[in-house]
């Protein structure tokens, strides 16, 4: 609760063109939009941290259109989705970038490497919207209005897809509902 | 929650960026202060060309009364455009910079 209303004051200040209020914004949402976007780029780190410095550009041009109390992540989130659906379209982007940056990519210590590469091989599989919505909802706790809010999509949908790709991704991963 | 759930979830956490990243905030906020810029630069260029717009025609009248004009307030308006000049240049310091604060 606190949180939120720290982020309604701070969009209140970069709403009156406060920088260093943005720049605050930015230090917090921004773990959240890069995973997010990290996911829905299907483990394209460098697409999705240059879609992540385009949303926060777009998101001060924007900042005056954000209603009061709702909620930055989502808005943000549902900025990126739409920079990432564009990204999508338009076909000829650098692809030497992404090798470089792949191979400089940290390797998790939890969990095993190889179970990784399978998740990140399953979410890249996933259609693009369904991608969006396992990747905020089952990895990055959104509930399923936030992710209707922030995608664009029915109520409804969101659900399905979530089940539907959360399904996908335990087979890939030969885990069950019941695994230990 | 399952624990496949947690299973899926502790997996998505190897994607995690850091929960603070100062060099991506500042390679953002340096988009954000050059787009800034750039209106702030379109904006003057605008009304600059909005202003020379709307001089060219008055001119002719404009000249005269000018010329007439600065015969006897060139003192005070000289005076004025310094202490305008001292109040950019202090950067709106300059009750600090006359000790009046």
């Amino acid at each position: 609760m606190m949180l939120a209303s720290l982020d309604e004051s701070l969009v209140a200040e970069a709403q009156a063109g406060s920088p260093q209020a943005f720049s605050r914004l930015v230090d917090r949402h921004q773990q959240a939009v890069r995973a997010f976007l990290r996911r829905a780029c299907g483990g394209d780190w460098a697409l999705a941290d240059d879609l992540a410095q385009e949303t926060f550009l777009t998101a001060w041009t924007r900042i005056g259109r954000l209603q009061t109390g709702a909620s930055v992540r989502a808005w943000l989130c549902g900025i990126g989705y739409n920079k990432h659906l564009t990204a999508r379209r338009s076909a000829g982007r650098d692809r030497a970038r992404e090798a470089l940056y792949e191979a400089e990519r940290p390797v998790g210590s939890s969990a095993s490497n190889e179970d990784r590469m399978a998740l990140e091989a399953a979410m890249a599989d996933l259609p693009a919207e369904q991608r969006a919505c396992v990747a905020l909802c089952l990895a990055a706790d959104f509930s399923h209005a936030e992710a209707s809010e922030a995608l664009g999509l029915p109520l409804g949908t969101v659900k399905s897809h979530i089940s539907r790709g959360r399904a996908r991704l335990l087979q890939a991963l030969e885990l069950s509902d019941d695994a230990s | 929650m399952t624990q496949a759930d947690d299973r899926l979830k502790a997996l998505f956490a190897g994607d995690e960026p850091p929960a603070r990243d100062p060099a991506f905030s500042m390679a953002v906020m340096e988009k954000v202060m050059r787009r800034r810029f750039q209106e702030d630069l379109a904006i003057l260029c605008g009304v600059s060309l909005a202003g020379g717009a709307v001089l060219w025609p008055l001119w002719p009248v404009l000249q005269p009364a000018l010329v007439t004009l600065s015969e006897g307030f060139a003192p005070a308006l000289g005076a004025a455009a310094l202490a305008a000049c001292a109040l950019v240049m202090l950067g709106g310091r300059a009750r600090t910079a006359l000790g009046l604060s």
